[in-house]
């Protein structure tokens, strides 16, 4: 069966006139979605043109088919202007401001967020990520690290220790108080440098306040190689601040004083609120970060790594108070972070 | 250890135009922190290695080596020593001392003295370091002490008895008095000082006895000023629990060369400002005298462990301000060492942090090292542990990180790590599982009313005979105001995701429901566990090191089906108690053809299953369709008294 080209044509443009008329007379939504099927339904008028296509010849396949899609794209918008144009009462009444219903929302602790995020910063330029055991022989987490028993630099490493048979190499059992533990431990397991340890890891100190919780988390880093200086420590924390803090933040060394490093340092990270220029938040622009210093001949030594010939530093701080200093959290009793109240929880 | 430094008092032995505000600067960057200034004090921390700084003289010393370096003036000014006659006996007391004990042993007798409050500015300087005024006697102690950092102790003379002195390690078992009116038994091995009568009248360099202290109607005083053997007294201050400022300054290793300068110090004050006088003998037994010690260090070795170039002028210049002398052999530096540094200056990088310090870290570069990368940690856990976290925060999970420390109860009753000064009994054990940290947590949150997923990735500790004990490091989870199958389903969620294959076996245990506990296991062997406790939380733990070993990074590659599957519904009536994912397992076993089958609706024992027919390289026909259904329908008859 021929069907004449010109007559569909024809069709085409009058039924599309006739279905505009139509749908501009129409007073309800409702009214407008009878034409919508008359004329576009599985039915309707526009729709069985279409199924009279296949029966063209090609060339007039082609403009009959540019022709009907044109006036069906035409009286789609049509009736969606037209519905728009209604009355608001004449509408299908929507509220897009109902809440929506979301999933269960999970939540990564504080904890791990900051260690994630320390980890990220050390292994970009290099340094692997170990961790080692929280529960220690003395040697590793003191007498190694050139601390001998009755040293009173001990006192500031509140130590809990564990009722067991002390080792008759490494003597008592303990939890490791800070993560130089693991210096000696990463020293042990490379052997041969370069050493770029990052050791993230739980320690625990006997007391409770405030401002402090038996059990808190430090992160260690430690570099030994050949000709590592101060120049190579402050390069380190210098990369630390500017990814962690913010571009604009420097860091600075005081003197300070631990067994394992000579020399040693307290670090301070220039404070984000005042630019340095000295505020209420921090002393004369500065804040604390932690200690560090230049690995002791001893304690490479130790190690098992010959100091003449190999250099190295380290650095040890809290995961907890530095994560703070960087999202400017105050949070003002640390057990909070312990806790497992959810409406804590949920904030992060 | 913390110090109080009044501002005019430093000015008594440092002379600079540096205002306060300087001073603290300039030591806080290259010495001593100062960590505020107020009220014309500084507030100093001084380490445990720089006991020669934690006084007046010794923060002016510091301070004069220092301010110069940043460009000010600055002279330190000599403590003023008297010339006695320094005498190993003296007619006026008879000592026998352990030299082990005492390195250092001086005495002198002052006569008549005047009991009375000191004088106002004595006073008000010892109240701008914290110090209680007593009496003119006390007070002048007191005051030499935080003017030089060497503890000066006086004796009421008339009550050692006989005039005699036994300076021993004590007995274990032996008591003493102190003049703060406390009661200690001994533990042995304290050094303490014993009269003619065998009474002990001193616990040596901590405090004084009660029955020898001055008091109102002291006439002649015994002024002693001793070094004692550090260990020592930090061993009785740490087995008293005793602290004093002399026991503080003490077990850091005081200088003997310090000792004269005390006793000529106590002499003129004593006799300024109570009209004592001294006797012209003073006793001084002093065995061992300081000897000069020299470190070598090479130019090279300070300039690698810095990383800058200096020369030589620049680093014997700063050694000199430090007290140091320096001899230069070419690039070689021989340093000799004062007394007072001789505790804390023992090789070549004590040289080079002072170096260091005063020629300014601040103006040390800043560069990254270069050189090798290590090699990666073979077999890195934290990865896994990530996606774990990740996972579970998908699904709703908070994660909580508890206490590692715990009570007796909650540790198995086979064994677990006890610490011998825990701080409370709740917190006595290590932990052998994370349950009962998890389900208090999830009793702290009673109130809440809508379901919950709380879990904490930590390492259990199981006890491991003598070596160190295992660290387990365990994934663990309690979920709350939820349904068995809910429940079920998060587990089995994080499996697939971590493309693991464990089975969940059925099997009862203590603490959870009877029947609704699932093991978790691989190959035979159980790694974790999932259930339903006693208290309605559904609890599951996994060892999480061998769950990675179940999982694979990446998930498997299976052709897609080039033809389309056959899928129908059968819906099926079973028994009372027919166990489902039996019955699933059975179905999936029959027959290759079928692709897949799932429970799309449960009406009391109908099961409405979706079964999907799959070949792989062609479109199955119904007649084998059917051959498939009529297995499967006969196995489900057969086995489990299924019908249609």
């Amino acid at each position: 069966m021929w069907i004449d080209e010109i007559l569909m044509r024809e069709d085409i443009l009058s039924l599309k006139n006739q279905a505009i008329s139509q749908i501009n007379l129409a007073k309800t939504s409702e009214e407008l979605e009878e034409i919508r099927i008359s004329y576009l339904g599985r039915s309707g008028k526009l729709t069985e043109l279409f199924k009279n296509i296949s029966a063209l010849k090609s060339d007039d396949k082609k403009l009959n088919g540019l022709l009907l899609n044109q006036a069906k794209a035409t009286l789609t918008s049509t009736i969606a202007s037209r519905k728009n144009s209604l009355k608001e009462s004449a509408r299908d009444w929507f509220d897009p401001t109902v809440p929506g219903t979301k999933p269960g929302i999970g939540h990564l602790h504080l904890v791990t967020q900051a260690i994630d995020e320390i980890a990220r910063t050390f292994t970009q330029i290099g340094f692997v990520r170990v961790r080692y055991p929280e529960v220690e022989w003395d040697w590793f987490a003191f007498e190694g690290l050139n601390m001998p028993k009755d040293h009173p630099a001990r006192d500031e490493w509140e130590t809990f220790f564990v009722d067991a048979l002390p080792s008759p190499d490494f003597g008592q059992m303990v939890l490791t108080p800070h993560t130089s533990s693991g210096q000696i431990r990463e020293m042990q397991r490379v052997k041969l440098p370069p050493v770029r340890m990052i050791n993230i890891a739980k320690c625990y100190r006997r007391q409770i306040d405030a401002s402090h919780v038996p059990m808190f988390h430090q992160f260690e880093g430690l570099v030994v190689d050949r000709n590592i200086s101060v120049v190579n420590l402050k390069g380190t924390l210098d990369y630390f601040a500017r990814n962690f803090f913010g571009k604009e933040r420097k860091t600075r060394l005081r003197p300070f004083h631990f067994q394992f490093t000579e020399p040693s340092f307290e670090v301070d990270v220039s404070c984000g609120i005042c630019d340095g220029r000295g505020c209420k938040l921090c002393k004369e622009g500065w804040l604390e970060l932690g200690g560090a210093g230049m690995v002791h001949p001893l304690v490479l030594k130790n190690g098992g790594i010959n100091p003449d010939k190999y250099t190295g530093f380290a650095f040890g701080w809290g995961v907890e108070r530095t994560f703070m200093m960087k999202a400017g959290l105050s949070i003002p009793d640390i057990r909070l972070l312990y806790s497992s109240d959810l409406r804590f929880l949920k904030q992060f | 250890m913390n110090i109080l430094i009044p501002d005019d008092w430093l000015r008594d032995y440092l002379k600079t135009p540096a205002t306060s505000k300087q001073i603290a600067e300039c030591l806080s960057l290259s010495g001593p922190s100062v960590e505020k200034f107020e009220n014309n004090v500084y507030f100093i921390e001084v380490t445990t290695n720089r006991v020669d700084c934690a006084s007046v003289f010794g923060i002016a010393h510091e301070a004069a080596a220092i301010l110069p370096t940043f460009g000010y003036k600055a002279t330190l000014k000599k403590i003023p020593l008297l010339s006695y006659k320094l005498k190993s006996r003296v007619k006026y007391l008879t000592v026998k001392i352990d030299q082990d004990l005492c390195f250092r042993f001086s005495a002198v007798l002052i006569k008549n003295v005047r009991i009375s409050d000191s004088p106002l500015w004595l006073r008000q300087r010892l109240l701008n370091v914290g110090v209680r005024p007593i009496n003119n006697i006390v007070d002048i102690s007191n005051y030499i002490m935080h003017e030089i950092g060497q503890p000066v102790h006086t004796f009421d003379f008339r009550k050692i008895g006989k005039s005699k002195m036994l300076l021993r390690p004590s007995d274990k078992g032996e008591k003493i008095t102190t003049l703060d009116g406390k009661t200690h038994i001994l533990a042995g091995g304290d050094i303490v000082i014993e009269d003619g009568y065998g009474k002990l009248i001193d616990l040596a360099g901590i405090m004084g006895g009660e029955n020898s202290a001055v008091d109102v109607n002291t006439k002649d005083v015994l002024l002693f000023v001793q070094t004692y053997n550090p260990i020592s007294i930090r061993k009785t201050s740490m087995s008293l629990a005793k602290r004093s400022e002399a026991s503080e300054l003490f077990e850091k290793g005081l200088d003997p060369e310090l000792v004269p300068f005390g006793i000529s110090l106590g002499i003129g004050l004593l006799s300024k400002i109570t009209g004592g006088k001294a006797d012209s003998d003073i006793l001084d037994i002093y065995a061992k005298p300081y000897q000069k010690k020299t470190v070598l260090v090479g130019l090279e070795f300070i300039e690698k462990h810095i990383g800058i170039k200096l020369n030589r002028n620049e680093i014997s210049t700063i050694l000199t301000a430090l007290g140091f002398t320096t001899k230069w052999k070419v690039d070689n530096l021989e340093v000799s060492v004062p007394s007072f540094r001789s505790g804390d200056i023992k090789g070549p990088v004590d040289i080079v942090e002072e170096i260091a310090r005063l020629y300014g870290y601040y103006k040390i570069p800043s560069e990254l090292m270069t050189g090798l990368l290590p090699e990666p940690l073979i077999n890195s856990p934290f990865a896994f542990e990530t996606k774990i976290k990740n996972i579970l925060k998908g699904y709703g999970g908070i994660e909580i990180y508890t206490l590692s420390l715990v009570d007796k109860n909650s540790v198995l009753k086979s064994g677990a790590l006890k610490l011998k000064n825990p701080l409370g009994t709740d917190s006595e054990y290590l932990r052998t599982s994370l349950s009962p940290s998890l389900v208090k947590a999830g009793n702290d949150n009673s109130g809440e009313e809508n379901p919950f997923h709380l879990f904490e990735l930590a390492n259990t500790y199981i006890p491991n005979g003598r070596h160190l004990p295992q660290e387990v490091m365990t994934l663990a989870g309690i979920m709350v105001n939820t349904t068995f199958v809910k429940a079920r389903g998060i587990i089995e969620a994080l499996l697939a995701e971590l493309h693991s294959s464990i089975g969940l076996i059925p099997e009862e245990g203590a603490d959870f429901l009877p029947g609704k506990r699932l093991v978790l296991k691989y190959s035979k062997k159980e790694i974790g566990e999932f259930g339903e406790l006693e208290n309605g939380y559904f609890f599951y733990k996994i060892r999480v090191e061998d769950l990675r070993k179940t999982s694979i990074e990446t998930g498997r590659f299976f052709p897609l089906p080039i033809y389309p599957p056959q899928i129908e519904d059968l819906t099926l009536n079973f028994p009372e108690k027919t166990k489902i994912g039996e019955v699933i397992e059975a179905i999936k076993a029959v027959d290759k053809l079928l692709g897949e089958v799932r429970i799309i609706g449960t009406y009391k024992n109908n099961y409405t299953f979706r079964f999907w027919y799959q070949h792989s390289n062609k479109t199955l026909t119904n007649s084998e369709v059917q051959s498939v259904r009529n297995n499967i329908l006969k196995m489900l008859n057969d086995k489990f008294g299924a019908f249609q």
